[in-house]
């Protein structure tokens, strides 16, 4: 079977969960999928919220600007086995030509939106990355990092 | 429709339903009709259900907030969860044209006070009448 491309090279083969975005619904399916993810690998209440509003800050992005596209979630581990969470949110859109000053916040091209977007995802999550190409699209790659007791 | 509920002069509407963006929206205009229905003096929005606030609910929250400010209402913002909280303020988001209340007593007192009750520029209600 040919390997499948969200976009970015991301293959949903190597993700627990993929979520499509396609219709405003989805947006909130997003959000509750991944809070029971979050909730079932043993995050705290607090981090499960952070990481619940971050994806619907992602998924919205993705509705808003480029229509479609996907959310993808995976189980991971950091350097002495610190259990985390990732999450990939692609598409195939228009891209971002101001990453930078997407990221300073107070920015947006979308009338409806505080323009924090972005930057409030980046301050929520432990680890994030961004990339964009105009006309090819935008990935995002966030991940929480479960607290040690 | 989310269920309201009047409370002397104040509207009361405890949120208990996920807010996807479509709710929110039509919570806005839903909230607009009934302040000018009831002639509320201010709607008490009990968020202590809700458990996630991102920016674009809280965006449309201070909207409406301004929208029902111009109507001569004042909005009161009640019972915010101690996680939503977090990551409202880690987020950076602002909600403006808002008061803040702990519970419902609080946002009660926070509704009828004379002056602003928190919120800049509004200009104190008239006296009130009792029936």
């Amino acid at each position: 079977m040919p390997r499948q491309d969200l976009g970015f090279g991301v293959d949903p083969e190597s993700y627990d969960i993929v979520i499509h975005i396609r219709r405003e619904q989805d947006i909130a399916t997003a959000r509750q999928v991944v809070k029971n993810f979050a909730q079932e690998n043993g995050f705290s209440l607090a981090d499960v919220t952070k990481v619940t509003t971050a994806v619907s800050e992602l998924a919205r992005n993705v509705y808003r600007y480029a229509g479609t596209g996907s959310v993808c979630l995976r189980r991971t581990t950091r350097d002495h086995g610190t259990p985390g969470l990732e999450i990939v949110a692609v598409d195939r859109g228009p891209g971002i030509s101001d990453v930078a000053r997407v990221l300073a916040g107070g920015f947006s091209t979308y009338e409806r939106s505080l323009g924090i977007g972005l930057a409030g995802v980046r301050r929520l999550m432990d680890e994030f990355e961004i990339r964009s190409e105009p006309g090819a699209g935008t990935l995002v790659r966030v991940t929480k990092y479960r607290r040690s007791l | 429709m989310v269920p309201t509920i009047r409370v002397s002069d104040c509207l009361l509407v405890p949120i208990q339903v996920d807010l996807d963006d479509a709710t929110v929206e039509r919570l806005q205009q839903q909230l607009l009709r009934e302040i000018e229905a009831e002639r509320a003096q201010a709607v008490i929005l009990d968020v202590s259900m809700v458990d996630v606030i991102d920016s674009y609910i809280s965006y449309t929250i201070s909207e409406t907030a301004s929208m029902a400010r111009l109507m001569g209402c004042r909005t009161v913002l009640c019972g915010i969860r101690p996680h939503v909280a977090l990551t409202l303020a880690q987020m950076g988001v602002r909600l403006r044209n808002v008061a803040f209340a702990r519970d419902l007593e609080h946002a009660l007192i926070l509704a009828r006070r004379r002056g602003t009750g928190g919120v800049p520029g509004i200009a104190p209600p008239g006296p009130r009448v009792r029936g």
